[in-house]
Order: structure tokens, then sequence, then C-alpha cells
């Protein structure tokens, strides 16, 4: 099935050509002062062109009549308002708001570390204001039967991939290995480099991994059929729909997330129900499936799931406690960045990379063969990761984006700092989903439900 | 300080301008922070974008037009209503006055103003006897009590912009012009003799 996710309205591009300028893979084509196109074969769908475009919906140029037919054919609620610009994203947001009205259906959410961390811009907040139980109490109110969460399983991730990246490093597997959870630098893999996605973990991302749980597990703990559960996720990204769209992401026997929203779209539905988000009282996230450490909230920067998995990993190859959770050396605002970390006997050898415009260097070493002594390498697609991705709120003005993505990462530090556990083994629902449900890490359970498979050239293509 | 004689305005580079748009949404967000809730992001926005500068297509260009704050200004003279003044060298529109009576936008040689949609507190104004939109006059003010001066100047990724201070401008040519008579007065008249 071939499906749009991020596109160009050509009534609206003026090809001032901003966009070809912040995409990663130069996937935006056309002549100057034309209408550009996307060429689908190359884009990774990373909605930074999205982020980028101020060519808007005019009264000026393209009339009084112009903005309602436009926001029409974009599938936007009535209630959206906000200026209309020629690169979007596709929305499934009306598929959302059928769920939630349809009685026969249980709808289960999760929301990913990076969206508390900006959502409350778009009700007039400062830049980066955290909202984590504000945003809990709002998806309760726009009518969430269960508020889960992706912090939950992105220190389910780490449980997974820690557990992998030990048996690769002690048993003899492919090295380096690299993170898996952002869909755009896999996609770019499978891409450019097919032959090489052997290097990727075999784990599904965090929302890959909760999505298959809700119809399973987390249908059982409700005791509800997993056939009428409704699962959506709420993203920073523009990606993640076509994650979810992707073939094998159907582990629980149905599609395993139903719908994606980015946070922007998360911010109209709430905007939809009326809700006075500035105003709502603080709630908790539901248990199981919405407890989280700290290791879970920094997947939402760059580093921080190399930070977290550090985290766990020396733990679980020491067997002692690690000196200091805060591994500031891989802590990555953007570019590429290097460490040595000592666990135990073992020298680590790893990398940070950010942005995947820094990805190409990285790539061609591999292939070269001198990245031979690295152990494992993260890669972001987004230019300070998840906080600013394709789908979390746009900037009006582009002199902004230091201060946003800045505060949004202060916002994700002090959030994990002021965590009573930091570390995703640490977390009791993490300790009780293994003893109740999986086994172990790496188990046969969770390689049905947990992990995928790459196209590697020879593979069919996905 | 030395006083301002003439009045400064903003103007566009057709070499420099990829016609992104940048300017006008700045434009709006900066004029629309006070009276119309407009925050950092494009969620916080409610009303029409409403700009005061216009990007304008050429044959192979681009550029924005904005407002001369003409010391002789075409659209002061022509408003019946007293809407446009002069505030600090610069003309400026009173939308509380404006009757979108569109004598300026027909005076202004420049297409500097046009008529857009008049809002407050994140809602379009109908008209008192109807429920059409109540329009005025948009032009630029040099943003006028906001921080950090022009918007547009400041936001444009491709420093397109300038703020051009005539009086300023015209003397440093001056410096430039004595300067180089300087250089060349020993090849005046007396030494030819």
């Amino acid at each position: 099935m071939s499906m749009t996710y991020v596109t160009i309205d050509k009534n609206i591009c003026t090809g001032c050509q901003e966009c070809t300028k912040v995409c990663p893979v130069d996937a935006i084509e056309g002549n100057p002062r034309e209408a550009q196109e996307i060429n689908t074969d190359k884009c990774v769908m990373c909605g930074q062109c999205v982020q980028k475009c101020k060519s808007y919906v005019s009264i000026v140029s393209h009339g009084n009549d112009a903005y309602e037919k436009v926001r029409k054919e974009r599938n936007l609620p009535e209630t959206v308002k906000e200026p209309l610009f020629a690169a979007y994203n596709v929305t499934h947001i009306n598929e959302v708001i059928e769920a939630l009205e349809d009685k026969s259906k249980f709808t289960m959410v999760q929301s990913a570390p990076a969206v508390r961390m900006a959502i409350a811009e778009e009700f007039g907040f400062p830049l980066g204001s955290l909202a984590d139980k504000k945003m809990a109490a709002a998806l309760r109110k726009v009518g969430f039967d269960k508020v889960y969460d992706t912090d939950f399983s992105a220190d389910l991730t780490i449980m997974e991939e820690g557990t992998e990246l030990i048996t690769r490093v002690t048993k003899g597997g492919v090295l380096p290995m690299f993170t898996s959870c952002c869909p755009a630098w896999v996609r770019f893999m499978e891409l450019n480099y097919p032959e090489m996605t052997d290097h990727l973990s075999s784990c599904k991302s965090p929302q890959q991994m909760l999505g298959p749980i809700f119809k399973t597990y987390g249908a059982q703990e409700s005791k509800i059929k997993p056939e009428n559960v409704f699962s959506v996720s709420v993203m920073p990204c523009t990606c993640k729909e076509y994650e979810c769209n992707r073939e094998e992401m159907k582990s629980s026997g149905f599609k395993d997330v139903d719908v994606v929203l980015t946070t922007r779209e998360l911010a109209y539905l709430i905007k939809y129900k009326g809700i006075d988000f500035a105003n709502l009282k603080d709630e908790e996230y539901d248990s199981p499936l919405g407890d989280y450490t700290g290791a879970g909230v920094i997947f939402g920067v760059g580093g921080g799931v190399m930070e977290a998995a550090l985290r766990t990993g020396y733990e679980l190859i020491t067997k002692k406690a690690i000196p200091d959770v805060n591994i500031l050396s891989v802590r990555n605002y953007s570019g590429i960045k290097t460490s040595l970390i000592q666990v135990g006997d073992l020298t680590l050898k790893v990398g940070v990379v950010t942005g995947l415009k820094n990805v190409k260097e990285v790539m061609e070493d591999l292939k070269a063969g001198k990245l031979n002594d690295y152990h494992f390498i993260e890669v972001m697609t987004c230019p300070s990761g998840c906080v600013s991705g394709g789908g979390q709120p746009k900037l009006l003005e582009d002199t902004d984006t230091f201060e946003a993505i800045d505060h949004r990462r202060n916002s994700t530090y002090k959030h994990d700092e002021n965590l009573p556990l930091r570390k995703s083994h640490d977390n009791p629902s993490i300790k009780k989903i293994y003893k109740d449900y999986f086994g172990e890490p790496n188990g046969e359970k969770s390689h049905h439900l947990l992990h995928t498979t790459y196209y590697n050239g020879k593979t069919k293509k996905k | 300080m030395e006083e301002l004689r003439l009045g400064k305005y903003v103007v566009g580079d057709t070499s420099k301008c990829t016609g992104c748009k940048a300017c006008e949404v700045a434009c709006f967000a900066e004029h629309n922070k006070k009276t119309n809730g407009v925050g950092k992001t494009v969620g916080t926005v409610t009303i029409p974008v409403t700009p005061k500068l216009y990007v304008t297509k050429g044959d192979g260009f681009c550029v924005p037009i904005q407002c001369k704050h003409c010391e002789d200004a075409p659209c002061l003279n022509a408003c019946q209503k007293d809407a446009i003044c002069r505030i600090d060298h610069k003309v400026i529109v009173d939308v509380e006055k404006c009757i979108g009576c569109k004598d300026c936008m027909m005076a202004c040689p420049f297409g500097a103003i046009s008529l857009l949609p008049l809002c407050k507190n994140g809602k379009v104004v109908a008209q008192v006897g109807c429920t059409d939109t109540q329009l005025s006059a948009s032009k630029c003010d040099l943003c006028q009590g906001i921080d950090g001066g022009p918007a547009c100047v400041r936001v444009c990724p491709n420093e397109a912009l300038r703020l051009v201070e005539p009086e300023k401008e015209r003397k440093e040519k001056n410096i430039k012009s004595a300067y180089s008579l300087s250089l060349t007065k020993s090849f005046g008249k007396e030494e030819l003799k």
C-alpha cells in the first residue's frame, strides 16, 4: 500500500527552496521559484521541511476562501484556525476522533518522551515547559480509556537492546550495533545501505514495542478482547505513521498501532474537544504500562538512548551500581560524538550521531571497515533528536529554534533528575512484565512481539 | 545624540530574497503577541495571518515590498479620517479610526498597504451592522514598540532585508567622496600650470 506521509502543496509552495537546505537526504526537487516536489524514493519522512516551511495559505495571495478549502482538503477539524503551510504531514486525526466516539472500541494511548516537553507551547506556555501530568489529564479528558506511555516501552527497549548488545559483544555478533528507535534512520539504512542492516539492533522502536503489548498483555490486564482495542500513539515525529503502517508491524495478530498523531495533532484534538489545557489539574499515567524511569525520558534527546543503555548495561555486566547515572560524555546536542566507557573489565567504544546529515560519513567509514572497534552507535535523524522532531510544535520565527531546543532538552534532563528511578531495570512494572509475561529479555516471547527484521537487499522490500 | 531628520525604512535585496515569507510570518507574529495571544509556536495562532509587508514575485526574482515612510506621505495625505499619522518619523495607521475606504491603498505608489481583517483578543472583528469582517489598512510600522527592531530584518534566513537610515547613509557617502577629493587635490588646476 502506497501512502503519503509528508508532502508539499503545489498551490501554496512559492519555490523558495528553504526546505531543501534542511532536508537531510536531498529528496526535495524542483526549479527555484517553482513549486517543489518530494521524491518519495529518497524521502525518510522526517518532517524537517514541515518545520521549516513558511509559505502559508494567505488571504492576500490565495483569497478569502482558500484557508477553509485547504483545511478541508487536509482533513483538519473545523476548530483548527492556525496558519496552514505548503509543506505538511498527512493527518489521521479523524480516525482517532471516530474511535473515541465509538463505544465498541477500547482506546489505549501512548505518548513519546519528547511530546510532554513541547505540547504546552501550543497553549501559550514558554518554550520547553514540561507538561507530563497536564498531558496525562488531557489525554484522559479527550476520552482515552487507558493513558499509557511510550516512556515505559523505552525502558523495555533498554532491557531488550541492552541484552542484545551484551550478547553481541560477549558471544560475537555483528558490531558495531546501531540503534533502531528512529524509523527515519531505519528507512535511510534500508534505502541506501541495505547490505548493512544487520548492524541495526533487531529491537523494534518503543512505539512498536508498546503497540503489540496493548493488544496482548494490555488487553488481558483490562479484560478486553484484543480486536476491540484501538491503539493510538502520540509522537514528535512525522515518520512514526509510516513505521506503524509497515507490513510486519502486526505481531499482535492485528495492526499493532492503529493511528499515530503528532504533538501538533494532539493539540488539535485537545482544542477540538474544547479542553482548557492551561487549567487542567495534574494527573498520573495508568499503571502498569505507563510507569517509567528517567532512562525512558531521555530517549527524546541526542545521546539519550545511549545513556539509558549504559546505565543498565553497566549494572547488568558488573553487577555493581553505576558510579554516576549522569553520563555526560554521550550527551549530544548535534553532530557526531564518540567516547570510551569503562564497564568493569570491558572498554566500550560508543558513538552518538545526531542529525541524519552527519550519518553519511559514518556509513562510509563503516563500509571501509574503519568502525570495527566500535561497539554501539546511536543514530537520530532530527537535528537535536526527537525534541526537534518534525511533528513537534512549529516555530513562527526560526530565530527561536535554539531556545526551543535548548529548553526542551533542559526539561528532559530535569525530568530525568527529578524522578525517583532513573534506570530502566529498576522499573517495577518492567520487572513485573518480564515475570508475568515475557520471561526474560530476548526470550522467545519478546522475539515474537518486540523484535523485527529489516530489508537487507535480498529479502522482500519493506 | 543627533536628531533624526528623515524616516528610516526597510528595503529588500532582490538578489538575496528567496520568497520564503519568513518575514511575513514573523511580522504577523510580532504584531499579534499582545493583542491576539500569539505565542512562539504556530498552534497559538487563532486568526488569519495579516502581515504588514508583502512578498512580491517578479520574473525571475522575489522581494518583500513595504512602506518607505515617505516624508510627504500620499497615504497620510489621502486619509480623510485622520487614521494615518506620523509618529517619530514613522507613518502609522490607527486601526480604530480606519474605515477601510482604500484611499491610502490607492494613493500609495508602491502598493505597500493592503486591507486585511481586524482582529482582537484572538478573534476576527465583525462590522457593527453585519457579520462581515471589519477590514483595516495594514502597513509597516517598523515594529514600533516591539523589542528587537523590525522582525522581518531579524528573521530573514538570507539577510535579504536591511533597515535603511537615509540621512546616515548619505553622510557616509559624503565622507567617502570628501576623502577621495582630499587624495586627488594635488592633481588640481594649480599643478597643471
